[in-house]
């Protein structure tokens, strides 16, 4: 942390405009502690306010302007790929969806104080086709709140700079801890996981030349060849298999009555 | 994702008396063997909520 402190110190604004727009693009990088580091590089004079303050605002939008473009030219393939490393894929994308349909206004007006909020955000907002005038304004708005929050005490606390850094060496060890046992947390949820769906792998796997077999012998033995895929049916124009039906993995329950029991299905997703 | 939902889901089908099976290598597979496709029929497709 005190070396972030120290190139922010050395290289001005190139290095506040890097931290953030990496930052904001989704690397794991304290964008906050660089914002810190430049309001007391500003009270000292070593930064000018007149082009600090543009170029963090600048870098952030930015970043956010590209993955607001990506989401919307990817439409939910982005935010699939968002959602890959959460549990249930599936109903992340879902679930996102719809709390930031309800929200996203307000969401992206505070997105950038929470971790992992900040960058699903823009892309979120770019599926969803919000137009880009407003994406914008609001996004400015968050990011404009966001750096004069963590500049101004980066200001006010000039004079205690010298102890402010003390307390990041303290603050930075936490967050370590924190870490540490945030990635331990999720070891041990994936673990669990495995445990519980491990006999998943046991299930007989059937090979594409198989099913495409049975497949044209149809009318002697009719088989069922099922979608479980959520996201490939949010885009028009979405492909799948020839003859296939749509299982919806979040709502088994109300589907599988009309499913037959004497037919093989077989099932696929992406 | 490769195929966990679809053996996740199998194995619910299967607990549930279901002949199921996981179509090895999913969709990519399917595609790659160059077998007949469809677009999904557009009363299928669930549009998400959209600020348009």
């Amino acid at each position: 942390m005190t070396d972030l402190v120290n190139v922010i110190a050395k290289y001005g604004y190139q290095s506040l405009a890097l931290f953030l727009f990496l930052e904001a693009i989704g690397l794991p990088i304290p964008g906050a502690i660089a914002l810190l580091a430049a309001g007391a590089a500003t009270a000292s004079g070593a930064l000018r306010l007149g082009v600090a303050l543009p170029v963090a605002l600048g870098a952030m939008l930015a970043a956010d302007t590209i993955l607001y473009v990506a989401g919307r030219f990817s439409g939910w393939a982005l935010l699939a790929f968002l959602c890959g490393v959460s549990l249930n894929p599936e109903g992340c994308i879902l679930r996102s969806a719809k709390w930031f349909y309800r929200r996203g206004r307000i969401t992206l007006l505070i997105a950038k104080f929470i971790p992992g909020i900040n960058t699903m955000a823009p892309p979120l907002a770019g599926s969803m086709n919000m137009r880009a005038a407003q994406f914008l304004r609001l996004d400015l708005v968050g990011v404009l709140v966001y750096v004069l929050t963590y500049g101004t005490i980066g200001f006010l606390f000039r004079d205690m700079f010298r102890a402010l850094i003390g307390g990041l060496q303290t603050f930075g060890r936490l967050a370590e801890w924190v870490f540490a046992a945030a990635v331990a947390t999720y070891v041990v949820y994936r673990i669990w996981w495995y445990v519980k769906h491990r006999m998943d792998g046991l299930v007989h796997k059937v090979s594409v030349a198989e099913v495409a077999a049975r497949l044209k012998n149809q009318s002697a033995s009719p088989i069922i060849i099922a979608d479980v895929r959520s996201h490939g049916y949010y885009d028009a124009g979405a492909q799948r298999v020839r003859g296939s039906i749509r299982l919806e993995p979040n709502n088994l329950d109300g589907v599988l009555d009309n499913l037959s029991k004497s037919a093989p299905i077989y099932l696929y997703c992406t | 994702m490769g195929e966990a939902t679809s053996a996740r889901v199998a194995r619910i089908l299967r607990e549930k008396g279901f002949d199921a099976y996981v179509l090895n290598g999913g969709l990519k597979a399917w595609r790659k063997a160059g077998l007949p496709m469809e677009q999904v029929p557009e009363e299928d497709v669930e549009l998400l909520p959209s600020f348009d």
